[in-house]
């Protein structure tokens, strides 16, 4: 489902070329839960950037979802981004004046994926799958964090992408709520998803099957989960 | 709905405040646009139709001795001409109260046909008894009288008869009465025989079959040539545009006046553009996620546009009612102004059609680059924490900004104005657009006045007075000079005459047949004179050594084509043309085209030592004195043919113009109205914009005075900054302005006068708007909690 090759970005800074990556191989598989971890400033985000097409590499491929993401012009990636690629920031990024429902219904509508008429009980299907079905018609700041988060991923299943990538998803939520939260993604994976999940949380194993660890822009690690 | 159109409508309606200002700004424009629409089809269309429905003359030629039956029956059969009458027109006084007016006779005998330029009956029948007229029905005020009254028409010794108003017509191809201070009469021969007068047809008024001024122009040449062929005399042939006499002004001025309304338009735009770029600046991030789960940058640009057509399509229909109230109110002022009868009151198909396009299509265009940009934003940047922050310290300005240091107030203040340098400068350019148009507005009233003051101060008589006949210089002067209240008499001739071509052959015309629009005349002042001062545009006033030298005033300069000083210039009086050199060219306010040139070179017009009019000044009543002095020369066996007062003048050139004035100074006031929305609006946005900042400053102390007063002094720096912009713009505007009402209504255009009314009003209108908006901007800022401003979104 993803496939990364010789992969490099390098950021243009007033003292000359910053290499964020360098050379970074990475395969995920459908059905896959990968998780990412790594120092402050290693360019955790920087290649979960590369992998949702949000950013250009410097050098090598990207395949994501059948495309190769380093040929295709920037213009058609938001489309292919809205089917192919769901995306879980550490904070929520929920539109603040539309209902979580609604929320939850954009990318349907931007997309054209799901016709008008079946857009709501879609939602609903999918918040009542995260668990907050309840909270349907209320505004985000309504909401708790957790609550939050979930609706997010209900976001990003909206258009029933192959691939999920999440930045620190848990990072601003409390450990129980983080640990269902894991659970989630772990569920979607089961699911045939491939997930791919950038996180700073240190027992991941009955959740993650892999571990890439990431030093200073290189791989310095990509190793199985012990269950 | 969709969830993004729902998105769009929540966005709005939560800055409802801002969604209001839009609205109001492009209501107040489009009410302009369509109020100018409306007057300038309606006017234009019907002017012509009442214009074209009189049957106007193609061409008109003086005959000497008049025409008869005989002969114009004759010229009905001559080729191209299709119908021909013979009139005759008459300037003679009448007795109001205890003054003088003047009074035009139009003379048609009873069994014209009435086929050409037509009259239309409102009261009595044509034709009037011998002792009757019919008054045109816009001649009342000056005449003070009413059908059945009885004017008194003096005739031609001065002496008057009683003429009873027997009814009323509408004369579709004259001005106003009131405007040109002239009473218009129609009668018989027989009734102007009356009067004392010589009935003699001697206007032959032509019909062609084709308009256009080509073939008209040689059919009436050729009318003429063979008129002379019969041994008539023929002195003047007119050739006027198949329009409205004052066809080309409406239009022109109407036009200007809607460009004015469609820059306040545009400027309506911008403030729409701007508001709403500032709104979605502050959704940067918003627009980012949407870009994430899926939203193309055409989706949102729709989205976008679609909030800013629904709201021009609000402000548009509000605009309807008072476009419609005000376009209507205009047209009946100058449907009057040109004593033109709507009788269709309808507007052409396209115009509501042009309207809601326009006002939909305008703030649209202007909203498309803030809108493209806004949502042409990469993911990337959208949602980015590096580096896409302002650089500080790469400009000059920045460096010289961080100079501005210290923890005092008005630095601070000075440094956030200068820090959104965009926003700045739109602020001020709306500011500055709408008070160049304000102040503008202002000058050119301003121009227009003191070029009239200029004008009156330059005639130095109070009044002027026309003899029958010529008389002795020496007779008139001392008969004069010895009433009391006489200041000052000078006698001088005048005399009508007609452009002439080199060879001497009578030039066809481009001119009216009624005696206000197209008169020249040929004057002769001594030389030096004491009455006029008139400023020179070109060479220089007549020298007594002058003996063929001529100086025109800028409308004969246009009549005879533009000569230059140094050209020969060619005048026909009665028919024997004369050469002149002209030696200079001068401005003059009011009055016809006017060639002036020394007594010694009319001698073979009238007898050395004579004159037939007098400039005098007087002391006290003016009215009174002048009575006097008609007397006086009446006492010596003259006879008075007309007087005027300097005043009446004023008044005439002052009808002509007012109207054209007050809609300048009505829009003048809609583009400050929108200027003064534009910065409100975007007084407001930087404040909210800020609202974080001022959190943070109050988190680390500030009170929210110190906040409120900083913002007031930012925007009062923006208010001040925007009107000496606004003031320096408005004035090359001015000129632009002054130029085209000043040619359209004089020939020459207006000064460039400074109305210090309009520069202190709108320096301080805009301060204390600045002042006003940020006050109330800063009020809600500082009522924040320091909790609500650093979560605010
Ligand atoms: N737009 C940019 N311009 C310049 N440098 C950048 C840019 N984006 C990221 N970097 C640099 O690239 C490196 C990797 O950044 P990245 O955001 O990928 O780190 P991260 O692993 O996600 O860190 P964190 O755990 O703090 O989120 C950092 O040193 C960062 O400063
Ligand atoms: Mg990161």
């Amino acid at each position: 489902m993803i496939r990364v090759h010789d992969l490099a970005k390098t950021y243009p800074m007033p003292g000359g070329e910053f290499p964020a990556l360098t050379g970074v191989d990475i395969s995920v598989e459908a059905g896959e839960f990968v998780a990412v971890v790594g120092r402050s400033g290693s360019g955790k985000t920087t290649l979960l950037n590369l992998l949702a097409g949000i950013d250009r590499p410097t050098a090598g491929q990207i395949r994501v979802a059948g495309i190769a993401l380093h040929e295709v012009p920037e213009a058609r990636l938001a489309a292919w981004r809205g089917r192919a690629v769901g995306l879980v920031f550490q904070f929520f990024q929920l539109l603040p004046t539309l209902t979580v429902a609604e929320n939850v219904m954009l990318p349907m509508d931007f997309c054209g994926t799901v016709p008008a008429r079946r857009r709501r009980p879609l939602a609903l299907e999918l918040l009542s799958r995260v668990g907050i079905a309840d909270h349907a018609d209320k505004v985000p700041a309504g909401l708790s964090g957790g609550q939050q988060q979930r609706a997010a991923i209900a976001r990003a299943l909206a258009n029933d992408p192959p691939v999920i990538l999440a930045d620190e998803p848990t990072g601003n939520l409390d450990s129980s709520t983080a640990e269902a939260v894991l659970g989630l993604f772990r569920d979607l994976a089961r699911a045939g998803k491939a997930v791919v999940m950038v996180t700073h949380e240190r027992d991941l194993s009955g959740y993650a099957d892999r571990l890439v660890t990431l030093v200073d822009g290189r791989v310095a690690e990509d190793v199985a989960v012990s269950a | 709905m969709r969830p993004r159109t729902v998105k769009m409508w929540r966005d709005l309606s939560a800055a409802r405040g801002r969604v209001a200002v839009m609205i109001l700004a492009i209501t107040v424009a489009m009410s302009g646009v369509g109020a100018l629409l409306i007057a300038r089809t309606v006017i234009v269309r019907e002017a012509e139709a009442v214009y074209a429905g009189t049957n106007p003359a193609s061409a008109t030629l003086e005959v000497e001795g008049g025409v008869d039956a005989a002969l114009l029956a004759q010229v009905r059969a001559r080729p191209g001409v299709t119908d021909a009458v013979a009139r005759q027109t008459v300037l003679t006084r009448v007795r109001v109260g205890d003054q003088w007016r003047r009074m035009l006779l139009f003379v048609i005998a009873p069994d014209d046909p009435m086929r050409v330029a037509k009259l239309r009956m409102e009261s009595g029948a044509w034709p009037p008894a011998d002792g009757e007229l019919l008054m045109e029905r816009t001649a009342g005020p000056v005449l003070d009288a009413a059908v059945g009254d009885r004017l008194a028409v003096a005739g031609p010794s001065g002496a008057t008869t009683e003429v009873r108003i027997a009814g009323t017509v509408y004369d579709a191809a004259l001005a106003p009465a009131g405007q040109e201070s002239v009473g218009y009469g129609y009668l018989t021969p027989a009734g102007l025989a009356r009067l004392g007068f010589t009935a003699s047809a001697d206007e032959l008024r032509i019909v062609t079959a084709e308009r256009d001024e080509a073939t008209v122009a040689a059919t009436a040449t050729g009318v003429a040539a063979w008129l002379t062929n019969q041994g008539r005399e023929v002195h003047l042939i007119q050739v006027p545009p198949y329009q409205h006499p004052h066809h080309s002004q409406s239009e022109t001025i109407t036009g200007m006046f809607l460009a004015f309304a469609i820059a306040a338009l545009v400027l309506a735009g911008v403030l729409v553009a701007a508001t709403l770029g500032a709104m979605l600046a502050a959704q940067t991030r918003q627009i980012g996620i949407m870009k994430t789960v899926g939203a193309t940058t055409g989706q949102l640009l729709r989205v976008y546009l679609g909030a800013v057509a629904a709201i021009a399509a609000t402000a548009t229909v509000l605009a309807v009612v008072p476009a419609l109230l005000a376009g209507y109110g205009l047209t009946g002022l100058v449907a009057e102004m040109l004593n033109v009868e709507i009788t269709n009151r309808a507007t052409p198909w396209w115009a509501p059609a042009a309207f809601f396009a326009v006002g939909l299509v305008v703030p649209l265009a202007v909203a498309l680059v803030p809108l493209v940009r806004a949502a042409r934003i990469t993911v990337r940047s959208a949602l980015d924490e590096h580096g896409a922050g302002t650089r500080v310290g790469t400009r000059r300005g920045d460096r010289w900004l961080t100079r501005l240091r210290g923890g005092r107030l008005s630095a601070l203040a000075l440094r956030n104005l200068l820090r959104r340098r965009g926003r700045l400068a739109l602020t001020l350019a709306l500011l500055a657009a709408g008070g160049a148009m304000f102040t503008s507005g202002l000058n050119s009233s301003a121009a227009w006045r003191s070029w009239v003051d200029d004008g009156m101060a330059r005639r130095a008589y109070d009044a002027q007075l026309r003899l029958a006949a010529p008389a002795s210089v020496d007779t008139i002067t001392r008969a004069a000079s010895v009433v009391d209240g006489v200041i000052a008499v000078e006698p001088f001739v005048s005399l009508p005459a007609t452009p002439a071509s080199a060879d001497g052959q009578i030039e066809v015309e481009r001119t009216y047949p009624d005696d206000g629009h197209g008169r020249f005349l040929l004057a002769a002042l001594p030389v030096p004179t004491r009455m006029v001062d008139f400023e020179v545009t070109a060479g220089r006033w007549l020298q007594a050594a002058d003996t063929d030298g001529v100086v025109l005033n800028q409308s004969a300069v246009s009549r005879l084509g533009d000569p230059r000083v140094g050209d020969e210039v060619h005048l026909a009086v009665d028919g024997v043309v004369g050469r002149w050199r002209l030696v200079g060219t001068v401005a003059e306010a009011g009055g016809p085209a006017t060639a002036y040139t020394s007594p010694q070179s009319v001698t073979r017009f009238v007898d050395p030592g004579t004159a037939n009019m007098l400039h005098i000044v007087t002391a006290g009543d003016t009215a009174a004195v002048t009575g006097a002095v008609e007397g006086a020369l009446t006492s010596a066996g003259l006879t008075v043919g007309e007087s005027m007062l300097t005043e009446d003048l004023r008044t005439a050139i002052d009808e002509h113009v007012a109207i054209f004035i007050g809609t300048l100074l009505a829009l003048a006031a809609l583009m400050a109205a929108v200027g003064i929305l534009g910065l409100a609006a975007t007084m407001s946005i930087t404040v909210t914009q800020r609202t974080r900042e001022y959190g943070i400053m109050q988190a680390i102390g500030a009170r929210p005075t110190v906040i409120r007063r900083m913002v007031v002094l930012e925007g009062t720096v923006t208010g001040l900054l925007g009107s000496l912009v606004a003031i320096s713009l408005g004035v090359p505007l001015s000129i632009l302005v002054g130029e085209l009402l000043g040619r359209i209504s004089f020939g020459l255009p207006l000064p460039l006068r400074l109305s210090p009314g309009g520069l202190v009003g709108w320096l301080l209108l805009s301060i204390v708007a600045a002042a006003a908006a940020s006050l109330v901007a800063a009020h809600r800022a500082a009522r924040l909690t320091v909790r609500e401003t650093l979560t605010y979104q």
